[in-house]
């Protein structure tokens, strides 16, 4: 998956970035699954920009689970996104997919996942995450249930000869340690993230940069985004771009410098990604 | 299984798999190395096997899963591709104390596979489904 999230910041890096042919190599298989890590707006914006540029650009089949109704969404993509309200119904639901493999003639090779932490709220009778053992389970659940699915789902993909597996997920998750209100655990980690990280080859890390840069360059916003993980690491992905930071920047809406391939975010502000040291 | 196991336990699943074939037994230094890699929990899990507690459900669309029955009857259902059970010793000595690679149910699957003795069972898809997300054991 990190290779879609990377194909999403080259895409949209350069004015010339839709038109250029961008393909995506195959990930190794440890490298199917990425965990987006920080704020929640922004990485719901990330999770639907990965979902268009992968059905569009990319012809994937997605399918797109979130607790919170999208608005205004193209009929072609409104088939994508499943709502489920609790955790047991998108356990059902991922589980359910091998059923469709029967009838439909394409496989998803993108499953998606927004803001995880809200499907485990109140999970084993909880509503504090980290540390109850019940909600470290269930998370534990959900991410071998996707892995299992997509590694099936690959299975199936390439007994069809289809161009789009191998299967890919995402997964949004903002932890406890980000939202400020600590962990009970001692060493200062969310004992969450360290049972998705069993799971999660890649991380995508959102950072808020607060420094003086981002204002000088009259910015809304900036953020430093960040892939990490085993699956970064592996032969190849180190040869590419993957391992550098990007920077993701917001300008504010009257600003339209530099603003031809960007899509309109839920802040309504024009999003540019850069790579490299400096903000663009 | 395809999930990423240590080297010496990868080997070792190996070494056994060659032995039983040409046996039928797993002799006493495969056994002491089972012991030694996976601790108390692998007498537990060879008692799962001797009870033939382990079964490889298939459905229609060609999804798996292995079903194991626990030293109480509970069953367990555990993923084909990757580590995880639903019993309470997976969630606390692997998952909150990291204590362990896995727990005795996953390592009955790994070791009747390596023996060949897995049971098999056929379920519909809609079956399959309920049981791939089933939050706790019944």
């Amino acid at each position: 998956m990190a290779d879609i999230l990377s194909l999403v910041f080259r895409t949209f890096t350069s004015p010339a970035g839709l038109k250029k042919q961008l393909p995506v190599r195959p990930p190794p298989p440890a490298a199917g699954s990425s965990l987006l890590l920080g704020d929640p707006d922004l990485s719901r914006s990330m999770l639907l920009l990965a979902a268009v540029t992968a059905a569009s650009e990319l012809g994937m089949r997605v399918v797109f689970f979130t607790q919170t109704q999208i608005q205004s969404l193209p009929v072609s993509l409104q088939r994508c996104f499943s709502y489920p309200r609790t955790l047991e119904e998108l356990l059902l639901q991922v589980a359910s997919l091998h059923e469709s493999t029967n009838t439909c003639p394409t496989p998803p090779s993108l499953i998606i996942v927004d803001r995880l932490e809200g499907f485990l709220c109140g999970a084993g009778g909880s509503n504090h995450s980290g540390s109850h053992p019940a909600q470290l389970s269930c998370a534990a659940h959900l991410s071998a249930l996707l892995c299992d699915t997509a590694a099936f789902l690959t299975q199936v993909l390439g007994q069809r000869g289809s161009n789009s597996g191998p299967c890919r997920f995402i997964v949004s998750f903002l932890s406890e340690v980000d939202t400020g209100q600590g962990s009970k655990d001692p060493s200062g980690t969310d004992p969450l993230l360290d049972v998705l990280d069993r799971y999660f080859q890649v991380r995508c890390t959102l950072d808020r940069d607060r420094g003086y840069g981002a204002a000088a360059a009259g910015v809304q916003e900036a953020w430093h985004v960040y892939l990490s993980g085993r699956g970064i690491t592996e032969a190849s992905f180190t040869k590419g771009c993957e391992e550098k930071p990007w920077f993701l920047t917001f300008f504010p809406p009257e600003h339209k410098a530099e603003s031809t391939c960007s899509l309109p975010l839920d802040q309504g502000c024009q999003t540019h990604f850069s790579s490299g040291s400096t903000f663009t | 299984m395809r999930s990423v196991l240590p080297a010496v336990a990868e080997q070792l699943f190996r070494d056994i798999q060659k032995t039983y074939q040409e046996t039928s037994q797993i002799p006493n230094d495969l056994l002491i190395a089972l012991r030694f890699v996976f601790g108390p929990c692998a007498l537990q899990a060879l008692d799962l096997v001797d009870q033939h507690s382990v079964t490889c459900l298939s459905s229609p669309s060609g999804r798996k899963a292995f079903q194991v029955v626990g030293g109480s009857g509970t069953l367990y259902t555990c993923f084909l591709s990757c580590h995880y059970c639903p019993c309470p010793a997976f969630a606390y000595t692997v998952l909150r104390r990291n204590e362990g690679l896995l727990c005795k149910h996953i390592l009955a699957v790994y070791l009747c596979q390596a023996m060949a003795v897995t049971q098999q069972e056929s379920v519909s898809d809609q079956q399959m489904s309920i049981l791939l997300s089933r939050t706790s054991a019944p």
